[in-house]
């Protein structure tokens, strides 16, 4: 057969395949909410500590904006809901020496703690205890926080990494894009809690300083998610075969709606121009809930769809059979 | 892996199920295939078929991502087995393993694997036409060494009766 002949019939192979590609289902949407507000907890523990450290916080607004471990622990709940068997959710403890579940049972364990504690100590001049006297203790709860927010946004990417089979998985992209996102929405949702405190108790200024660098932060985080996100899809594309069906699947096929609606319409797109809008206007605050509210849905169908799209070969025979098919169903056309 | 391991004649395999039914049975005692260790993988238009359950791997990918040490080689049986004392149902060996060997049994929700039925398979009693076979590791390469070598005296013309 002729080269252009036979190029051709791969290209035709390749189309008629990718219509028969289903997402996978063993792990569900409980995995996406997990690794979604575990990303969402730690990236806004981790923003607050750094602005904090910055000094844009004021005292009264701390605890408004360090509920982030509270967020990992209900995540952390959604998990444990797609265990089998959720009584026996302790024996994940028993192998942290090569499974990524096991380790991440002892870095959410201690940012959960952690976080709490200095969640906790924020909340203690509120009734009437004075924490001034506690800077070096709050300072190193701080720091220690701060590293195991990261690590718990990181180790999101690194768990579905780890089930290295997967081609659409197995990358360090991915630990990239879900920290990205995870810092990107942290910062939106510190920007709502900061704002809807300032509205609802109307009595401190508006945080302009804090409110500014955020949505700096917030920008150029967005930019880095949709290079990531091109370079992660691009590099998967080229990888191996099943890699090639999990980015058509988002791009056309079984995902495409959770893909060009979820992540790129209202991951990206709105939440750029309506952020964009916002920056110039201060005053409408709803266009700051609404380009947060968008950014905080598209941070949960990225989850969703990379997820959803991890799917991999059954069986080394099947390619080679279906290989045969499609090449027999062509001889006959 | 030395010792015993299941050898699948595809050839042979006439996609009757019966291995599934068998293995169902003996393990959770209702005639369920869903429930069934070993799975026949199916081209029907092919008209291939193809029982496939753990190959019992080398570096297991299975044992490596289990977070509560359920999937483990057991050096004694020189196997991969799951603790159904300790299995959580996480589902990760599933998506870990190549060949999608280890199964969720949604009764008792955990993941199940082929045990060799404790050194006597039900699918190899089972098997009518004698698709999957129980035989030493090394036996296995004699036998497809033998079986080239017949192919190959097949096109030689007159080789084959000597």
């Amino acid at each position: 057969m002729p080269e252009d002949k036979i190029e051709s019939t791969e290209r035709i192979i390749e189309l008629l395949k990718s219509r028969d590609i289903k997402p996978q289902h063993e792990w569900g949407w409980q995995v996406a909410v997990y690794l979604y507000l575990a990303g969402i907890g730690s990236g806004s523990l981790a923003i607050g500590i750094f602005m904090d450290w910055l000094g844009y916080i004021p005292d009264d607004l701390r605890p408004m904006i360090l509920w982030g471990p509270i967020l990992v622990a209900i995540g952390a709940l959604f998990l444990v809901l797609k265990l089998g068997i959720k009584k026996r959710f302790l024996n994940t403890i028993l192998n942290p020496w090569t499974s990524w579940l096991s380790r991440g049972f002892y870095i959410l364990s201690a940012c959960i703690v952690v976080g709490m504690i200095i969640l906790i100590i924020s909340i203690l001049p509120y009734l009437g205890i004075n924490t001034g006297s506690w800077s070096a203790l709050l300072l190193a709860l701080d720091v220690i926080g701060f590293i195991l927010a990261l690590a718990t946004a990181i180790y999101t990417g690194i768990l579905i990494q780890s089930v290295k089979y997967v081609a659409f998985w197995n990358t360090s992209f991915l630990p990239t894009l879900f920290t990205i996102s995870a810092l990107s929405t942290g910062t939106i949702a510190v920007m709502m809690s900061a704002l809807a405190y300032n509205i609802v108790t109307a009595s401190s200024g508006y945080p302009g300083q804090l409110m500014t660098s955020l949505t700096v932060i917030e920008q150029i985080l967005i930019v880095l998610e949709a290079i990531v996100l091109v370079l992660y899809m691009f590099t998967r594309y080229r990888a191996e075969e099943y890699g090639r069906y999990s980015v058509r699947l988002l791009l056309w096929g079984n995902l495409k709606y959770i893909f060009w609606l979820g992540i790129i319409i209202s991951g990206f797109f709105f939440p750029v121009i309506l952020e964009g809008i916002y920056s110039r206007l201060h005053d409408q605050h709803f266009l700051l809930f609404l380009a947060g509210g968008f950014l905080l849905l598209g941070g949960f169908f990225i989850r969703y769809a990379v997820v959803y799209a991890g799917i991999k070969d059954q069986h080394p025979m099947q390619q080679l059979l279906e290989n045969q098919r499609y090449l027999n169903a062509l001889k006959q056309e | 892996m030395n010792g015993k391991v299941l050898v699948i004649d595809h050839e042979k395999c006439t996609g009757c199920r019966e291995c599934e039914l068998a293995c169902s049975v003996y393990h959770t005692g209702s005639s369920n295939p869903s429930r069934s260790r070993i799975k026949v993988i199916k081209w029907e238009w092919e008209g291939l078929y193809l029982p496939m359950t753990c190959q019992n791997c080398e570096k297991p990918f299975c044992v490596e991502v289990c977070p509560t040490k359920a999937c483990h080689v057991d050096q004694g049986k020189n196997r991969v087995v799951i603790d159904a004392d300790k299995c959580i149902g996480c589902k990760t060996c599933i998506l870990a393993c190549p060949f999608g060997a280890p199964v969720f049994d949604t009764v008792e929700r955990i993941t199940v694997k082929c045990d060799y039925c404790d050194g006597d398979p039900q699918c190899v009693r089972f098997c009518e036409v004698e698709a999957i076979k129980y035989v030493d590791v090394s036996q296995v390469s004699n036998d497809k060494q033998y079986a080239a070598a017949e192919k190959l005296a097949n096109l030689i013309p007159g080789a084959a009766k000597e």
